[in-house]
């Protein structure tokens, strides 16, 4: 009689029960197959948050790659306990994130919008495209905290505390990056409004 | 006084667009991650204060980059190397580059003196 889906399904994940950073001991301990397991859980988040602050996959998907490089080389003295995995990556992600924005600052800014979305129609995606590369602009003007500020709360949607942890920074500090990057952003984007297709509305 | 914000409804809108991209990873950029996590992780020696020693005993730099260029490079490189080094040489020799030879017995050897 064939297995019922559930069992196929615990007998093919050893791993079901073990935490992230379970899974990175067990890596750095020679288990062959810990890091495949951890890859499918972390990385599509990493990838994720790197496509947000971006807006441009290939670069997203080269600080992924960094991002997870930095993991297993740190596995070996990785000490149970100290940290999640998680926040860890979300900061080596956003550093990364921030040290790309910084470079974008010298070169010429790409005008040509590239299909990130799924959107339905080209003209849709490459409007998604546009603003989200001009959003990725945007946050480059910022410093560097700032802009991680409030990329991990409006783009990741974190909570204040949670941000707290991964930029180990106190949550006031997180209130006041969060508050002062969203206004630089605005002052930013004010003036491509009709550019990137919003109505330009007049105050009340 | 604390600032609030005016509310800024294109900004809110981005926010919501790029918080609703969820990539999924292809099977080149899988693959990718599995080979860096396949490779060996190049050992650090924790002991930067004796390879300042080692340094200033022969002359800093333009000495090691002549030391570099001989055969015992791969013994050099692996006393205590800064973690620059370290990765510069993996990458060079595209493997571990960490072997067990203590400072004192390095300096006992005295194959690398002058003359």
């Amino acid at each position: 009689m064939p297995l019922a889906r559930s069992q196929m399904m615990a007998v093919s994940d050893p791993f079901a029960h073990a935490s992230d950073e379970d899974l990175l001991l067990a890596h750095a301990s020679g288990d062959p197959r810990a890091a495949g397991a951890l890859t499918q859980r972390v990385l599509p988040r990493v990838l994720a948050q790197a496509l947000r602050m971006l807006a441009n996959r290939a670069e997203a998907e080269d600080v992924a790659q960094d991002a997870m490089l930095r993991l297993w080389r740190i596995a070996p003295d990785w000490r149970r306990g100290e940290a999640q995995v998680s926040t860890w990556l979300y900061r080596v992600t956003a550093n990364l994130c921030t040290d790309r924005l910084r470079k974008r600052r010298h070169v010429a800014i790409d005008t040509v919008a590239e299909p990130i979305d799924s959107a339905p129609s080209v003209a849709a995606q490459m409007q998604t495209g546009a603003r989200l590369r001009a959003l990725s602009d945007a946050l480059a003007q910022l410093p560097e905290r700032q802009a991680q500020a409030v990329a991990l709360r409006h783009l990741e949607g974190l909570s204040n505390p949670q941000i707290a942890a991964i930029m180990d920074i106190s949550v006031a500090s997180v209130e006041s990056l969060t508050a002062r990057g969203k206004r630089a952003l605005s002052a930013i984007m004010a003036g491509r409004k009709a550019e990137l297709g919003y109505d330009d509305d007049e105050p009340t | 006084m604390t600032m609030t914000n005016p509310p800024d409804d294109m900004l809110d809108d981005l926010f919501a667009q790029a918080r609703r991209l969820t990539p999924v990873p292809d099977d080149a950029l899988i693959a990718r991650v599995l080979a860096d996590a396949a490779r060996p992780v190049p050992v650090r020696h924790p002991q930067p204060s004796i390879w300042a020693q080692l340094r200033g005993m022969i002359g800093g730099w333009p000495a090691l980059g002549g030391l570099a260029t001989a055969t015992v490079a791969g013994i050099w490189i692996g006393i205590a190397p800064p973690p620059v080094v370290a990765d510069y040489a993996a990458a060079l020799l595209d493997e571990p580059v960490s072997l067990g030879l203590s400072p004192e017995e390095f300096m006992i050897a005295g194959e690398f003196s002058d003359g």
